[in-house]
């Protein structure tokens, strides 16, 4: 008997499919048209085409993880569900006055987003706790009783329940909590200290009552899913990805939908961190290009980076997430001229309804993926391996308009276009790399998505970046990355004490909240074992800004403590460039993330291709190169490419889901596995030297 | 444009000016070390070119616009341009001889050097929560803190260690400060590094041209969008309350005229500057002006040097918006915030859907300080408060935000509780605060601390109490500010706006209550179904609906609405 592992990644136009069968490394591929009105359908559909045609039996299906927009569409359209808010006395309008600043430094148009908890759905309660965990006042009863009776008249589909200090003790959420879910059961219910027992009440609050109004939808969206899964016969329930890369249970998900923002892109960056074994490349960023937008994350050591906090439907919702940066730059950007007559590309995005105007079904602006076409980049007469017919007569007329408006030639006008979403998506690049405190220039690229290996090359060389990889698959890494995720629960709880050694047994006390919490959330994933890492957030007394560091074990000893105070010097040291040895240092969260281990999937068995180099050339046509102008250049075919072939650009490698472009002087080797590898030489230099050239010849 | 000018290149150079300041922005918010500036994000990067004028700028605050305009013409004044070297680093906080507006933003800057040639300049500003002087009020530029002429912090790469030492040894927390400054040369050298990748890349007459052609842009979107307004002479005033130490109100006036695409904004008949620290240079004057404008006239076009060409500004030496040489200046956001209402009330006849109505007219906010613990620690805290901004035509104003050049966060009331001797009993919107109008103006809000520690100290900050943030075009006024010791018990006091040093004790209450904002257009023309909702979600109570706007709403139908809605 096989074991299979079916994957699901639900993108903005398609949702692509992989099912895997796990000890035989079988690969099978899908892909069906997102349906926006009832996507749990339009899956199961792709499920049962996809199952059918590999020949594989839903009996074997072991394995079946979904990575989902769902909540993050919800909060784009507002439509979350009504939802009412219990809070502390005096603190009604917390959501509203966020952190008093205005949506926009100098624009006077743009009103603050609407909180999901409507004014007169947010109803105080009396009752105080201090921030040392005491209780001032006690719990009004009579209040949360009343404020169930007016929450029912409104018509609230879910209850966040937000008090302040709740971190420091949660007894006062608690009570309110009991009392909501006896006397209301159906009610959809979430206490600020079940989802983020951290301070700073305004992201508290904000994240408690997204996630509270995002429950239903995500509750509605999986019953209809799981369902439909069980109907087909596959006997596993499903998991979800989650924005911090580890696929959970569905009760999971439903209770804390705010945890999936980032479901979609973190299977491209597990993905990634796969490869990054399997090559033995640690050091890696991200360079995920679709159609609309592009995604980059930075991985350190295999580690992709981490944040805490992602604004959402202008609301700031902490919750751990990969640091995955999105910006509005796709193949299907649209370039225009500003009111000064400059060129500018995105981010709006002719989608895939019109789509670029070499698609031919009535795209009039010219898109990067246009500008691709007339330089000779893209393949002008077909993609999608012939499938689909492409209309280079549009493209070029729409960038030749372009072009007259700009006053300069089309090739110029098109390679303005390349060059200026590079430039964009170079400065994405950038800007994570410096937050974390690294040189890109240590880095390799990973590109993938349908636009990735297209331009990859030419944004790595903007930054000095010397290496590009190119997966077999660069379209289907999100939906294979869902399969590869380990189960990942992340807990944290905020203790600000100062790190010395009086305070340890309130600091264990705390490590050991986190440990039942860790344990029952295990139980829940019914995962037989977990590793537990244990961390702490320290930062020199006064100070604001925090820095994570891993302890040595769930219990702080005298020893262990001193060295983890030590470690704080150095790293405060590392990433800020100074230390301040004779200041105090204080805890500020305690944090756990407990992993459940997946077994590893067995890698695609590529069968190596035979042969020569010769024989995977497709054609010559003239490519566009920054440094050169037009070059004609070989076009080979990516799936006749044999195994340890070397080749030096320029090159066009094409397949089924995407283009590389190999730019002039640059090495290619593809390896035994069928990744990539493109070494850029030197070749900055020259192209900066060379596109001075081409522009005093426009 | 030249043929090396091509659209595509000046995009492509703005892009990467954009990601330089964008960069220095995040290295410097990152390794600071105080609240104000790696939470509150009170600093700004900026890149200028070798005469001083502002390529990009990332600014979390607009009053740093003020602190590079005049920094570099001072730095001018004593380095010529031939004696800077590489490696060096200049610093400055003073308002009348380093270009800042007041001492608390100190400014760091360095210039980059192409080839031997210097051709820009990298500058870092950030707020210091504390530089010193007296803890009362001052009456001149000495009591407000140490004055940091532009001096050479670092000469060739070497830091002048004693001099910093000069400046550490008057400040309160010397370590803080210090931790901050580095930060500030950590954003500067971060700037230098990626200027030198963009030389590498393009060449020098590219990118200065770049810079050029991004000049002329900006002055070209700016005048296009002051040929549209009717031409003509528009006055406006308003006043100050007083300034802490006189009661006299304080007026600001100002004419607004265009001409064509020109516009002059004439600040004659502006009250004399006073002794307490609400006076404005004329670097903050100018500062004001160009957010005013940008904001009003044209959100989107690039913060640079273009900006100022299109826009004269006439105010008298000696004025409370020209002040000169002692005047103190601390407080001087509460008059700014104050210019640009008047600034937007003299455009309103011209540009009636550009403007909005009076915002809450000052930085309001509160400061305590006292010495608490074993060994007598000293803390202090101050904080802003945001209030309304005004309704605009089409828009209802919005509810408790900063407003003007001020856009800095709050500190969670968890994180203060937890830091210092203070406790938060409310913080919410005022119902009815907002002036009444076809759009209703913002709100503004109510905090209420309680003290818990013997030996404390407060400052009341702002303006606006003794008068009421205007309407336009028939809008009500919105609330006055107040500040009230112990309110509701027999030892209340309703306090001043600029009152220093008030001794409480433990147990002891202080509310502060933020001004609205002025409504915009006739309140009779507000659709009824907008005071229901108002209403309803308890922002306009019954009484200032049948008060305010003529609307009478009985309980009982008010109780199905609530079901209904």
């Amino acid at each position: 008997m096989s074991r299979v592992g079916v994957g699901i990644d639900t993108g903005g136009t398609f949702t692509d499919l992989v099912a895997v069968d796990i000890d035989k490394g079988a690969y099978y591929y899908h892909k069906v048209p997102t349906l926006t009105a009832d996507p749990a359908t339009g899956i199961l559909d792709g499920i049962t085409e996809l199952l059918a045609a590999s020949g594989l039996s839903r009996r074997d299906v072991a394995a079946i993880v979904l990575g989902t927009t769902l909540a993050t569409n919800a909060v784009l359209q507002g439509k979350w569900a009504r939802t009412g808010m219990l809070t502390t006395a005096g603190f009604r309008d917390v959501l509203e006055l966020a952190r008093q600043r205005r949506p926009h430094y100098f624009n006077l148009d743009i009103p603050k987003p609407m909180p999901p908890a409507a004014r007169d759905c947010r109803i105080e309660v009396a009752g105080r706790i201090a921030y040392d965990g005491s209780e001032i006042t006690p719990l009004a009863e009579d209040d949360v009783r009343r404020s169930i009776e007016l929450l029912k008249t409104k018509d609230v589909e879910a209850v966040a329940i937000c008090f302040l200090h709740a971190y420091a003790n949660p007894a006062h959420e608690e009570r309110a909590r009991a009392m909501v879910k006896s006397s209301w059961p159906e009610v959809y219910l979430c206490a600020s200290n079940d989802i983020l027992s951290e301070f700073r009440e305004f992201e508290r609050f904000a994240t408690t009552s997204v996630n509270a109004s995002l429950m239903p939808v995500m509750d509605r969206y999986l019953e209809r899913f799981e369902r439909g899964v069980a109907r087909l016969g596959i006997r596993r329930s499903p998991r979800v990805m989650q924005s911090n890369g580890g696929a959970v249970s569905t009760r999971a998900v439903r209770a804390a939908p705010v945890n999936t923002f980032f479901s979609g892109p973190a299977g491209g960056v597990i993905g990634s961190v796969g490869i990054g074994m399997q090559l033995g490349l640690p050091e890696l960023i991200t360079f995920d290009m679709g159609g609309t937008s592009t995604d980059v994350c930075l991985i350190r050591g295999g580690e992709p980076a981490i944040k805490s906090e992602r604004s959402m439907g202008g609301f700031p919702v902490r919750t751990r997430t990969l640091d995955i940066h999105t910006i509005g730059a796709g193949g299907g950007s649209i370039a225009w001229t500003d009111a000064g007559g400059l060129l500018k590309v995105g981010p709006q995005s002719a989608g895939a309804h019109p789509g670029p105007a070499s698609y031919g079904r009535g795209g009039t602006e010219a898109t990067v993926t246009d500008a691709n076409v007339v330089l000779g980049r893209l393949n002008p007469n077909a993609l999608l391996g012939g499938r689909m017919a492409m209309h280079p007569d549009k493209a070029e007329a729409v960038v030749a308009q372009l072009a007259r408006r700009l006053g300069v030639d089309t090739t110029t006008a098109a390679a303005g276009i390349i060059e200026i979403i590079n430039t964009n998506m170079m400065g994405a690049v950038r800007v994570i790399s410096v937050e974390q405190g690294e040189d890109p220039r240590d880095f390799t690229l990973v590109a993938f998505g349908g636009a990735g290996p297209l331009h990859a090359a030419d944004v790595a060389a903007t930054m000095g970046m010397r290496k590009v990889l190119v997966p077999p698959r660069p379209g289907l890494l999100s939906a294979l990355g869902l399969l590869r995720a380990d189960a990942r629960g992340d807990f944290s709880l905020t203790r600000l004490i100062p790190a010395e050694r009086s305070q340890l047994k309130s600091l264990n006390a705390g490590l050991r909240v986190l440990a039942r919490r860790g344990a029952q959330w295990l139980k829940g994933e019914r995962e037989i074992k977990g590793s537990f890492q244990w961390f702490a957030d320290l930062r020199y007394v006064g100070q604001n800004f925090e820095l994570l560091l891993e302890l040595p074990a769930q219990r702080l000893e005298v020893k262990s403590l001193e060295r983890l105070v030590g470690a704080f010097h150095e790293r405060h040291r590392e990433v800020y460039g100074y230390e301040m040895r004779g200041q105090a240092v204080e805890v500020v969260n305690v944090r756990l993330v407990v992993t459940g281990k997946r077994r590893l999937l067995a890698a695609e068995r590529m069968q190596p291709v035979r042969g020569t180099t010769k024989q995977a050339l497709l054609e010559k046509r003239a490519v566009w190169f920054p440094a050169e102008a037009f070059v004609v250049t070989p076009v080979y075919a990516r799936a006749r490419l044999p195994a340890d072939c070397r080749i030096v650009g320029p090159a066009v490698i094409e397949q089924m889901d995407t283009t590389t472009v190999v730019p002039p002087d640059a090495k290619l080797r593809c390896d035994r596995h069928g990744y990539l590898h493109i070494e850029l030489a030197e070749v900055r230099a020259a192209a900066a030297k060379t596109l001075r050239r081409a522009r005093a010849r426009a | 444009m030249s043929l090396a000018m091509d659209p595509i290149t000046v995009e492509v150079i703005g892009n990467h000016f954009e990601f330089v300041t964008q960069e220095m922005g995040i290295t410097l918010v990152k390794s600071s070390y105080s609240t104000n500036i790696k939470e509150r994000r009170d600093c700004s990067a900026v890149l200028l070119d070798a005469q001083g004028r502002t390529i990009s700028l990332t600014a979390y605050t607009g009053g740093h616009l003020g602190s590079v305009l005049g920094l570099m013409e001072e730095v001018f004044k004593r380095y010529p341009l031939a004696s800077i070297e590489p490696g060096d680093v200049f610093m400055a906080n003073d308002a009348y001889s380093g270009g800042p507006t007041h001492l608390p933003d100190i400014t760091v800057v360095a210039p980059f050097f192409h080839d031997g040639e210097l051709v820009a300049f990298c500058a870092t500003v950030g707020h210091h929560t504390e530089v010193g002087g007296g803890l009362g009020a001052a009456a001149d530029i000495w009591g407000e803190g140490v004055r940091i002429p532009p001096i050479k912090i670092f000469s060739r790469g070497e830091l002048r260690e004693d001099v910093l030492q000069l400046i550490l040894l008057n400040v309160r927390k010397p370590d803080e400060r210090r931790g901050d400054l580095e930060a500030q040369f950590a954003g500067v050298r971060t700037g230098q590094r990626r200027l030198r990748e963009l030389f590498s890349h393009y060449s020098r007459d590219q990118i200065l041209g770049s810079a050029a052609v991004l000049f002329d842009q900006t002055e070209k979107r700016i005048r296009r969008s002051i040929a549209l307004l009717p031409d003509g002479r528009y006055e406006f005033e308003d006043c100050m309350d007083d300034d802490g130490f006189d009661a006299q109100m304080i007026p600001i006036r100002c004419a607004v005229t265009i001409r064509g695409d020109e516009i002059e904004l004439d600040f004659t008949g502006t009250g004399p500057q006073v002794k307490g620290g609400i006076n404005v240079t004329f670097n903050a004057l100018r500062a004001t002006v160009y957010f005013a404008l940008k904001s009003a006239l044209a959100a989107d076009v690039a913060p640079n040097a273009g900006l100022y060409r299109a826009i004269k500004i006439v105010a008298p030496p000696g004025c409370l918006v020209n002040c000169v040489e002692p005047a103190a200046v601390l407080n001087r956001s509460d008059a700014y915030s104050r210019v640009i209402d008047v600034i937007l009330g003299a455009l309103a006849p011209a540009a009636p859907d550009r403007v909005i109505a009076a915002c809450k007219g000052a930085t309001t906010g509160i400061a305590f300080h006292g010495w608490t613990g074993a060994n007598n620690r000293y803390w202090s805290y101050l904080e802003t408060i945001g209030g309304g901004f005004g309704a605009r035509q089409g828009l209802d104003g919005v509810d408790g935000v900063q407003t003007g050049t001020s856009n800095t966060s709050n500190l969670p009331s968890e994180a203060m509780e937890m830091e210092y001797p203070l406790f938060v009993e409310r913080y919410e919107l005022i119902p009815d605060s907002g002036g009444a109008g076809t759009y209703r103006g913002g709100q503004g809000i109510l905090r209420r601390y309680r003290v818990l520690a013997d030996g404390t100290y407060f400052r009341t900050k702002g303006d606006r109490c003794k008068t009421r943030p205007w309407g336009l075009f028939g809008g009500a006024p919105g609330f006055a500010g107040r500040f009230i010791l112990n309110p509701g018990t027999p030892g209340e006091r309703e306090l001043g706006s600029k009152e220093f040093n008030i001794p409480v004790k433990k147990g002891d209450v202080v509310e502060v209550w933020t001004p609205g904002s002025g409504g915009y257009g006739e309140v009779s023309k507000r659709d009824p179904a907008f005071v229901l909702r108002d209403v309803l979600a308890g922002q306009v109570s019954r009484e200032g609906a049948r008060r305010d706007y003529g609307v009478d709403i009985d309980e009982a139908r008010l109780k199905q609405l609530a079901h209904d809605m």
